[in-house]
């Protein structure tokens, strides 16, 4: 029952976390939104849909922040973090790994990371995201639980 | 109230900080121009950002072909971090 205190709590801070990354992503791209296109137009792979990507992406972001703070939608919006951050990390694997061309580094403070740092940052939201929905769901579970009976 | 008061407060502090450390970091972007060339057409010019130069561990390429910083093989073939 005291695990359940501590874990609603982490689960608050893991929210505040992804909204801070989301927020922040978002925002900086749509401050530059012809800058970020630009650097879409040269990713490998994603480059014909540049134009629909870079207003996609961050309205996405900033969809999934607002969803984490509505608790009927806090589940759904762990696991598009979770997918969203997913499909990122799966990009820049498969770029690194496969694509001659490597493209420039994204914009920002993120900038100063490195491909592989910004593989290992992704993994670590990746696991907030996961914890979060582990114990959202168990709390979910256990409230369901203490209804019927 | 008052945790209805903090699941208010945190999102939208959370909301305010990210926003302003977006604009807080904004930089502008810094390109410059980098040549390469393609066979049967002769050199091409493209914009690249700031992050060639003559020094870094790997090539800076554009569709998998070297960029170089004039229109000439005898100039510095650029390379990033």
């Amino acid at each position: 029952m005291a695990n359940q205190g501590i874990h609603s709590k982490l689960v608050t801070l893991f929210s505040l976390l992804l909204t801070l990354l989301f927020v922040y992503t978002a925002v900086s791209k749509l401050i530059e939104l012809d800058t970020f296109q630009w650097r879409l137009e040269r990713m490998p792979y994603i480059a014909p849909y540049a134009s629909l990507l870079s207003w996609k992406i961050p309205f996405l972001e900033l969809i999934i922040a607002g969803l984490l703070w509505l608790p009927r939608y806090k589940i759904m919006a762990l696991y598009a973090s979770f997918m969203l951050l997913g499909i990122f990390t799966l990009y820049i694997v498969l770029v690194l790994k496969f694509s001659d061309s490597i493209p420039c580094s994204c914009g920002e403070v993120i900038s100063a990371l490195g491909w592989t740092d910004h593989i290992l940052l992704n993994v670590s939201f990746m696991v907030l995201a996961l914890l979060g929905i582990l114990w959202s769901k168990k709390k979910y579970n256990t409230q369901t639980h203490q209804n019927t009976t | 109230m008052k945790a209805k008061f903090f699941k208010l407060l945190l999102p939208a502090f959370a909301i305010l900080m990210a926003v302003g450390l977006a604009f807080a970091t904004e930089n502008e972007r810094v390109t410059q121009e980098a040549h390469y060339f393609l066979l049967g057409q002769g050199w091409q010019t493209v914009m690249i950002e700031d992050d060639c130069d003559a020094t870094g561990q790997s090539p800076c390429e554009f569709n998998g072909i070297q960029l170089y910083s004039e229109p000439d093989f005898a100039s510095i073939a650029l390379r990033k971090p």
